[in-house]
């Protein structure tokens, strides 16, 4: 650098940062060009994971661990997708009577959407509505599809 | 002297007894009547003769009405009919043998003619006890379409006149089918006959309840996507509708008034409120965390029986409206809903979900005592519904595979089938619909 006279030291700034401006993601090299074609939708953000159903223990509304860290999941999804409304659909098992798992959908939506708005979500972006036993996800009767069933699920507005 | 003395006395003593025995022989026939009727073992024995009829028209008429006689009184399950012994009319003179009908253990002889006036049928009928005393003799008329109407109206008079009360002939039951791939709500006769789809929302349709003048019919449907509540005046076919924030749920009539409560989640947790016909809100009536739901009320308004987790899992309560004091009704078994307390009397009904599995039905006095099964053994036994006079009990049934619709008597006797239909069939409601 010592014998780079200060003129030439004026016009190798700017080559550098009109460099560095069009290879953002790049380190800045001093390779010279042609620079690579850049890759298609440069990631302007992290990728999130998509909105996913929670569940839910037989006849509670209570979140469990694991519903807690698909919550915190789904939260990350809410902030990095800020001008989206999301539905939340309360649902049920079979087991037990129509009328009391209408309520308690309700009471599990509520509970999630709760959860959320803690984590700092607008709770004007989260409707809740219940289907108590209505629209299970797997119409079989056992266990396994129960367990499937006893859930709240994320719908975009 | 003393010797004579005794025989009076005890003669005066024997007099006395024998005027008060025939009293008191009543008072224990009624009792021991009553108990006997509650083991479903003894019917009231009905000698029921066809009908007579001189004519083509008149002797079509007689069959039909003879087959709604029989099969509406054999649905009460209250009669042992019996067909008339072949002695029963004097062969010279026509008259009744009243001897045949306690011959063949009968109680009542029952007999009818049908003629023609003016084109249209009229039935006459009478009813005498084995004495030939006439209990009953009255004449029903209509139309030639209407011959259906015609036998239940007798067959109403003839349980009112028998047992001193109401019957369920002329009623109807509400209820929810996926016949047509959707929940929607229908109507049919207390006997399952002339089913007819009410809505057709295409959504889900759920909880029909009609009021107890049989005014209104209330249910809840999804049409704007959430759980909302429409109340329909059945006269003027004016439908309304109640929408709120969150649910609005499971509507019960209060007797008395043209009110109905159900549940709404306006302020958060689950709530019974009561709502006026027109859809505004009249007042809130549960206070507590978590689910209170499915209404239910005395006859005469005064108290509610309905479903609440305050204590944890899901139990039936009983509130006094006017005081707002609530008590816990139900102790056995951990997951009790779907009360229906007696249009008639102080016995609630309600389904309760044992460990087995199966969820079945319950009896159980208001004030906490006579806890009965009425159903078991088979799967889900669900959402009990009192007939309007307190007889019979309407109820879904997964035990022959798809939920259909039952019927049995209120002890519990005589369950079987309500209508053959296609799709599942639940949530019946059984009222008075003019």
């Amino acid at each position: 650098m010592t014998n780079v006279t200060p003129k030439a030291r004026f016009l190798y700034i700017p080559a550098l940062l009109l460099l560095g401006a069009c290879c953002c993601d790049k380190e800045v090299v001093t390779a010279p060009p042609p620079p690579p074609p850049p890759p298609p939708a440069a990631p302007a953000a992290v990728v999130v994971a998509p909105l996913s159903d929670v569940f839910y223990d037989f006849n509670r509304s209570e979140l469990t661990a694991s519903t807690q860290s698909q919550l915190k999941t789904n939260a990350t999804w809410l902030s990095a997708n800020a001008n989206k409304k999301v539905i939340l659909e309360g649902h049920c098992d079979e087991r037990g009577t129509n009328e009391y798992n209408m309520a308690l959908g309700e009471r599990r939506a509520q509970s999630a959407k709760e959860y959320l708005v803690n984590l700092g979500v607008d709770p004007a972006r989260l409707k809740t509505v219940s289907f108590g036993e209505e629209k299970p996800f797997d119409s079989g009767h056992g266990e396994e599809a129960w367990a499937k069933n006893r859930r709240v699920h994320f719908v975009e507005e | 002297m003393r010797n004579t003395r005794i025989p009076i006395a005890r003669i005066i003593f024997a007099i006395c007894f024998m005027l008060i025995l025939p009293l008191m022989l009543r008072a224990e026939e009624v009792k021991e009547y009553i108990v006997i009727r509650k083991q479903g073992a003894e019917k009231i024995a009905i000698v029921l003769d066809k009908t007579i009829a001189k004519g083509d028209r008149e002797s079509e008429w007689a069959k039909s009405l003879d087959a709604t006689i029989k099969g509406g009184l054999d649905y009460t399950g209250l009669f042992n009919l019996m067909p008339a012994p072949l002695n029963i009319r004097n062969t010279q003179d026509g008259t009744i043998n009243f001897g045949a009908i306690g011959s063949v253990g009968s109680d009542i002889y029952v007999t009818g003619t049908v003629s023609k006036k003016s084109g249209a049928p009229n039935l006459d009928m009478q009813v005498y006890d084995i004495t030939g005393k006439p209990l009953l003799n009255r004449k029903y008329t209509g139309t030639d379409k209407q011959l259906r109407e015609i036998g239940l109206r007798f067959c109403a008079d003839l349980v009112e006149l028998l047992t001193g009360k109401k019957s369920v002939f002329g009623t109807k039951i509400v209820f929810v089918s996926n016949r047509t791939g959707t929940k929607e709500i229908y109507m049919c006769d207390f006997d399952g006959q002339n089913v007819e789809q009410i809505t057709s929302t295409r959504s889900i349709s759920l909880t029909p309840a009609v009021s107890q003048d049989g005014k209104y019919l209330a249910w809840t449907d999804y049409t704007s996507g959430g759980p909302d509540l429409y109340i329909k005046d059945l006269a003027t076919k004016v439908t309304v509708a109640v929408r709120k924030q969150g649910v609005c749920i499971d509507p019960g009539w209060v007797p008395g008034t043209d009110e109905c409560a159900t549940t709404l989640s306006i302020d958060g947790d689950q709530e019974i409120y009561l709502i006026r016909p027109d859809g505004k809100l009249s007042r809130r009536l549960t206070k507590s965390k978590g689910i209170d739901v499915s209404p239910t009320f005395s006859p005469e308004g005064s108290r509610m029986a309905f479903v609440s987790t305050r204590e944890g899992r899901p139990h039936i309560f009983i509130q006094d409206l006017k005081s707002g004091q609530v008590h816990r009704l139900t102790f056995s078994g951990n997951y009790n809903t779907q009360p229906a307390w007696s249009p008639v009397s102080d016995k609630i009904l309600y389904s309760s979900m044992q460990k087995n599995g199966e969820i079945n039905i319950f009896m159980i006095n208001a004030g906490g005592s006579g806890l009965l099964q009425l159903t078991s053994g088979t799967k889900a036994n669900e959402y009990p519904s009192w007939s309007p006079d307190g007889s019979m009990i309407v109820f879904s049934s997964n035990r022959q595979g798809k939920r259909k619709l039952f019927v049995m008597n209120s002890d519990g006797t005589n369950q079987r089938p309500l209508l053959q239909m296609d799709g599942e069939q639940q949530q019946p409601s059984w009222s008075i619909i003019k």
